[in-house]
């Protein structure tokens, strides 16, 4: 070839660009590693907690403790996620993190199996928030409609001790929670089920949802 | 991988490509880059200075000409397009006081273009080399002379020189100054595989016998100047390029002016791509890399262009309802909570890339020395060439697509 320069530089590019990839692929893996860490350690303090529940009314185990422990465990999956959805946001070159969401979703939706018997057993209460809504949302504004409902509840939970919020996503093909909300019967999403008892599919204000605490 | 992470792959790659060719190439001959051979002969040279509405700076070039410093300048002919204004008559004053030396014709009728009056004026000149100017730019002292030692190599064809910005009175200015030293250095590199795609008008050098034999500029094209150069590649023939040969070209000093100067550059382009469209992959480094590479920018660029409006409008609509929803619910329109503070691998890329350019934009500022009565550009002028300046192109190219398309091919003066 007269200008062996032409080759030098597409050898160059593709050295960087699979040194890249390769290091794209290695932090995405281990963004992936970290929270599945979290998922583990959270199933460990659910299952922990369902445990609990079966013990109440035995060995002087207290409500208190149990409903401690749900809060904890709540709060703790809500961060979790919210690492995890800007992690999703961030990836472009691997499918691990999508996974784990669906996982995250079961998780909730056994946590909130877990609060409704709790609250029924310990006459609790505490208010909860489940806020349902779809993971694959192409329609922007549906999109743009989930990300304000996530920013409302967020402001309403926020100055609540006693509230606790479950973000699920519902196109995650669950049984569990699918069975859990055709009860309600909820036509469209995003939807958010307070106290199990009212179903709001409009968004609303901020007020208006306190309301329902005040 | 979604297919925006593949658009976005594709096009890292080719940028890649191209950032680390020149790097190489420039590592590869910086030596070489300001260096000029030292003529083993003295060439006898005919100016030709093609004429239309200069009445104010024309006789200033035919000064710079007559100053340049270059003893075998055998004449300097200067070819007035029918101008309406007194460009001829100062002409013919310089006519009369170097009698012998300057020449003043007229074409017969207006040509419409600068091909026109630059192969009219070729017909008188019977030099060993023909140079040609703009009778808006001028030559720096010793510039023909520095170039012609590139001459002794019987295959060189042309020698083009090195355009630089003169007046420098606005921001526009200021980043056409930076701008024209990028071009000027990166035409160098291209010099060393071959490859130099146009001998711009303000001062460029032909061996007149082989500019006679592919038959002188083509008036049909806007840019006869990109069009000569791919024919001179086409027969073979190689072209150089003079670094510190330095001409000083006045510039556009509106954006509608340089809008439109930009417009008939990339029309002159498309033009060529048209009529050397069969010499893809063949007639050496113009079907190998100067026609691919001009095809390439263009598809790039366009396409480039309508991923960034889709992406523009997309966001700006989910902004719009974000906001509107946001301000509906009572709640705020942004939070610290909302920025991800986790970057993903393309904002890497990206920034890789950004820092490869803006070194490259670096080293050709400080590779291209300018007289020192220039205002050099500022870190201000840098900053909005890089970041703004740079995001025009896509809109002059996809503009001149559409005025191809409709045949409005004009020459905007």
């Amino acid at each position: 070839m007269k200008y062996p320069v032409f080759l030098q530089a597409l050898a160059l590019t593709i050295v960087v660009l699979i040194i890249g990839l390769y290091l794209g692929i290695l932090l995405e893996q281990s963004r992936s590693v970290e929270i599945n860490e979290y998922s583990i350690q959270s199933e460990i303090s659910l299952l922990d907690i369902v445990a609990l529940n079966d013990l109440i009314g035995e060995a002087n185990i207290s409500c208190a403790v149990l409903e401690k422990s749900n809060f904890d465990l709540v709060d703790k999956v809500y961060q979790e996620a919210k690492l995890l959805d800007e992690y999703e946001d961030s990836g472009r070159l691997t499918q691990n993190l999508k996974d784990l969401h669906r996982r995250y979703d079961v998780l909730r939706a056994y946590l909130w199996v877990n609060i409704i018997q709790t609250k029924k057993l310990c006459d609790s209460n505490y208010s909860t928030i489940v806020y349902l809504y779809n993971y694959d949302q192409k329609d922007l504004s549906k999109k743009a409609e989930q990300n304000v409902w996530s920013k409302v509840l967020y402001d309403v939970k926020e100055p609540r001790e006693n509230l606790l919020l479950l973000p699920i996503a519902v196109d995650t093909d669950l049984i569990s929670l699918n069975s859990l909300i055709s009860g309600y019967e909820i036509e469209s999403f995003p939807a958010v089920i307070i106290n199990e008892k009212h179903v709001l599919t409009e968004l609303v204000t901020v007020e208006e949802v306190e309301a329902f605490f005040n | 991988m979604d297919f925006l992470t593949n658009i976005f792959l594709v096009y890292s790659f080719i940028a890649f490509y191209f950032m680390f060719l020149f790097i190489l190439i420039y590592i590869q001959n910086r030596k070489k880059i300001n260096w000029t051979p030292k003529a083993k002969k003295k060439y006898g040279v005919g100016v030709v200075i093609p004429c239309y509405k200069e009445g104010k700076t024309i006789g200033k070039v035919i000064d710079s000409f007559l100053n340049n410093g270059y003893d075998k300048i055998e004449k300097i002919v200067v070819v007035d397009d029918c101008s309406p204004d007194n460009s001829f008559e100062i002409a013919k004053k310089y006519e009369k006081k170097y009698p012998g030396l300057v020449f003043a014709y007229q074409t017969p009728k207006n040509t419409g273009c600068a091909a026109g009056s630059k192969n009219y004026g070729a017909q008188f000149i019977d030099s060993e080399i023909i140079v040609y100017g703009d009778a808006d730019s001028f030559p720096e002292k010793g510039a023909i002379e520095k170039a012609l030692g590139f001459f002794d190599e019987k295959n060189v064809a042309a020698v083009t020189s090195n355009v630089l910005v003169k007046n420098r009175t606005n921001v526009l200015l200021m980043l056409q100054a930076v701008e024209y030293i990028i071009i000027k250095f990166t035409r160098k590199l291209l010099e060393f595989v071959g490859s130099i795609y146009v001998t711009p008008g303000p001062l460029a050098m032909y061996r007149k016998s082989i500019f006679d034999k592919i038959g002188g500029f083509d008036d049909k094209n806007i840019t006869e100047d990109i069009e000569i150069t791919w024919r001179i590649l086409s027969h073979g023939y190689d072209v150089k390029m003079s670094v510190p040969s330095k001409v000083y070209a006045e510039s556009p000093e509106t954006f509608r002016a340089w809008f439109q100067q930009r417009i008939r550059w990339n029309l002159g382009g498309i033009q060529c791509i048209f009529k050397y469209a069969k010499s893809f992959g063949r007639k050496g480094m113009l079907g190998a890399f100067v026609l691919p590479f001009f095809v390439f920018s263009w598809l790039l660029g366009v396409f480039g262009l309508f991923i960034l409006l889709y992406r523009a409008i997309r966001t700006i609509i989910v902004r719009f309802l974000l906001t509107s929803y946001s301000v509906e619910a009572h709640t705020a329109i942004l939070r610290l909570n909302d920025i991800n503070f986790n970057p993903s691998i393309l904002a890497y890329i990206g920034i890789v890339l950004l820092t490869l350019s803006v070194t490259y934009s670096l080293i050709a500022l400080f590779t291209v020395k300018e007289r020192k009565e220039y205002k050099r550009p500022t870190v201000f002028t840098f900053i909005i060439y890089e970041f703004f300046y740079l995001l025009m192109y896509p809109i002059v190219l996809v503009t001149s697509g559409y005025k191809y398309l409709r045949g409005d091919i004009r020459w905007f003066k």
